[in-house]
């Protein structure tokens, strides 16, 4: 029992980041009815972003000091036991400046990227078949992937947590749970983000723009709502929180070319929740996670990478449209 | 001068080239092909080589996306079961003490029989799905079998990670041991193969496969069953994949897993766009484009850089980036392919000097 809640826990906190990143997927397919393929080398490139601005930048000679290390910080620190709890917070509060400097980077920078791809990728092709803005999506992916080669030579690397990650442990039901500070940090903002971006759809006028649009896109137009600004609306919001969980996933993982990969699994939870409804979404994200924390408990890490794709071939094979997923109605 | 379409006979219209300039352009392939063994250096028969295998898949590839209207992002895996299964087929039948002469004439068969087979399962869920939900379907099945082809419990056979050691087909005790004679076979199969699948759209199968890209609902009421005829396609295009992983394994010492993952998935997509869908010469001047365009940067590269480290470097990943652009710019620019301007180009030789274009 014990064995399996501590794989539960690792498992909604992996699940809560998959919802995060699937928040992106379904935003822009709401808004724009395009599945983005080329999600999870997004967020490849928003990690790169972080670890660019802070890692990299601050590293640099001209670059001016973030440390503003106070001195009872310094004293503090050395006298922190190692590996203790305050070790961890105050190693924590020495980066924090860069933390923040890299993260609001990192979402400009790949707020910018959607942009370009929004306007000069999508725009063009507004009225045309889903298909070829689809196949658009694919080939994005070698474009991003070879861009990412060509500007970040380097292999894998680490990056700061966004939060303090002192080990924690209880005693539940009489068991030992271990969790890392930063893993359930995570998971609050992933859940945090992905609740106010639901609530946002709902209420602000954007929101509902943007859910107009998703319905019918020329009466939407013809209502006084700019269609284009919604896309390009849907994707800042998709890059924007891609990059949050790039630089979660990037703290936890490593930066490594494999985030890419990574959004494959998240576009298969996507399917599996339905496509357009954030509520399935994020129960297939959380039950991905679980079930994907069982397999590594039970069978072995190899087969957590196949687990997302086993899942959505057997709920689309009952459910079409996924759990949740609103049933397309065809006429001939 | 007679300039146009003229045709005195239904035989004539009925012909697959029906105007001289196509007629002499597949003579010249085919002329082109037969003097390539005999004359091009080895480097030019390597090309060659992937050309003709990469020509079979994405056939195969475009009976199923581009005639029958499934979008598929998982062929890669088909191409895996041809090439694991020809060579498990071989030393099965060396265990059965099958003479080797004739072995080639049961593993290529067994082994598009095996992809066909893995390809009805793959199928299934185009019964229900399609779109988006079947690209996904695929390109989890694609996941899913290279994990089973890597997975420890099946090393003893497939090798594992480390991949497997193939073996040289030998055909009435001819030896294909080198790559040139790998070459004859690639190229007559490949012949074959594009020649049987354009036959295939003048039967009652290929044009239900039509019917079906063009509004599935519609072709139903109309008495095709999607059941019969989506499965069919998909076990071709699985059967013609199966055939290009038989001739990788012939051709290369060794196959890995991870030369049948998501790259070679899309390369056959990216191949197929380029082409042009739906059409006979789509998948040849698909696959002529997205082959000759890492060697041509290859030459650009060294005539610009020399053969300087930073060069080799930046090589792989501009490829990646001209992979995608070349996607992207045939879908923005040329819907149609390179069929597309092909015809152009015939079309203005054909009525040529009356109109241009």
């Amino acid at each position: 029992m014990g064995q399996f809640l501590q794989f539960a826990i690792n498992g909604l906190m992996s699940g809560a980041i998959y919802a995060l990143i699937a928040l992106g997927i379904v935003a822009i397919y709401k808004a724009t009815r395009v599945v983005n393929f080329a999600h999870g080398y997004v967020i490849m490139i928003g990690a790169y972003l972080y670890y660019t601005f802070a890692v990299l930048l601050p590293a640099a000679p001209w670059f001016p000091d973030l440390l503003f290390t106070p001195a009872w910080l310094v004293e503090a620190k050395a006298s922190a036991q190692m590996f203790s709890p305050e070790a961890a917070w105050l190693a924590w509060l020495e980066k924090l400046p860069r933390i923040v400097f890299g993260l609001i980077c990192a979402i400009i920078g790949s707020a910018l990227l959607a942009r370009l791809i929004e306007r000069f990728l999508m725009r063009p092709l507004l009225g045309q078949s889903n298909f070829a803005m689809i196949m658009i999506t694919v080939g994005l992916i070698s474009v991003l992937s070879g861009a990412k080669s060509m500007i970040w030579t380097g292999d894998a690397a680490s990056v700061p947590h966004l939060a303090p990650n002192p080990a924690l442990r209880f005693e539940v039901f009489g068991s030992k749970v271990f969790i890392f500070g930063a893993n359930l940090v995570s998971m609050g903002l992933a859940l945090l983000i992905f609740a106010a971006i639901v609530i946002w759809l709902r209420r602000s006028s954007s929101g509902v723009a943007m859910r107009a649009a998703s319905e019918d896109q020329s009466t939407a137009y013809s209502m006084g709502i700019s269609v284009p600004r919604v896309f390009a609306n849907a994707w800042v919001l998709a890059a924007a929180t891609g990059a949050i969980a790039g630089a979660i996933l990037a703290a936890r993982d490593g930066v490594s070319p494999a985030l890419g990969l990574f959004g494959f699994s998240v576009l298969a939870i996507v399917l599996m929740g339905g496509l357009d409804s954030f509520v399935g979404v994020f129960i297939s994200a959380m039950a991905v996670g679980i079930l994907e924390a069982l397999a590594q408990w039970q069978l072995g890490g190899d087969w957590v990478e196949i687990t997302p794709y086993v899942a959505v071939l057997i709920v689309i094979l009952i459910r079409p449209h996924g759990l949740l997923g609103q049933k397309e109605i065809e006429r001939i | 001068m007679i300039n146009g379409n003229l045709k005195a006979t239904y035989a004539a219209d009925e012909k697959i080239a029906d105007n001289r300039y196509k007629v002499s352009f597949i003579w010249g392939l085919a002329a082109l092909a037969a003097l390539l063994p005999i004359f091009a250096n080895d480097y030019i028969i390597l090309v060659a080589c992937q050309v003709g295998i990469m020509v079979i898949a994405v056939v195969g590839l475009n009976v199923l996306t581009g005639y029958t209207g499934l979008m598929s992002l998982g062929h890669a895996a088909f191409v895996a079961i041809g090439a694991y299964g020809v060579t498990l087929l071989h030393h099965a039948a060396t265990a059965l003490s099958i003479s080797d002469g004739l072995q080639p004439f049961l593993t290529i068969p067994g082994a598009m029989a095996l992809a066909a087979v893995i390809g009805l399962i793959v199928g299934l869920p185009s019964l229900r799905v399609k779109g988006v939900y079947l690209a996904v379907a695929t390109l989890s099945a694609n996941f899913i079998i290279i994990f089973l082809i890597e997975l420890d419990a099946f090393a003893p056979w497939t090798g594992g990670k480390t991949g497997l050691t193939t073996v040289d087909p030998s055909i009435f005790g001819w030896v294909l041991d080198t790559q040139r004679e790998v070459f004859v076979l690639i190229a007559v199969m490949a012949f074959a193969t594009v020649l049987l699948v354009q036959n295939l759209f003048r039967t009652r199968v290929g044009r239900a496969f039509i019917a079906i890209r063009e509004r599935d609902y519609s072709a139903e009421i109309l008495g095709i069953s999607l059941f019969h005829y989506k499965l069919t396609s998909f076990a071709i295009s699985a059967a013609c994949c199966g055939l290009a992983g038989a001739l990788m394994a012939y051709f290369y010492a060794r196959v890995l897993p991870e030369q049948f993952e998501l790259l070679l998935s899309l390369q056959l997509v990216a191949a197929l766009i380029v082409g042009g869908m739906g059409r006979t010469m789509g998948p040849v001047f698909g696959v002529l484009v997205i082959v000759l365009s890492p060697e041509l940067l290859k030459v650009v590269l060294s005539a610009i850089a020399g053969d300087s480290i930073e060069a080799a470097q930046f090589r792989a990943p501009l490829q990646e980036i001209i992979f995608g652009l070349l996607i992207i710019g045939f879908i923005m620019f040329e819907p149609l392919g390179m069929t597309q301007i092909s015809d152009r180009v015939f079309r203005a030789l054909n009525r040529w000097p009356f109109a241009r274009g």
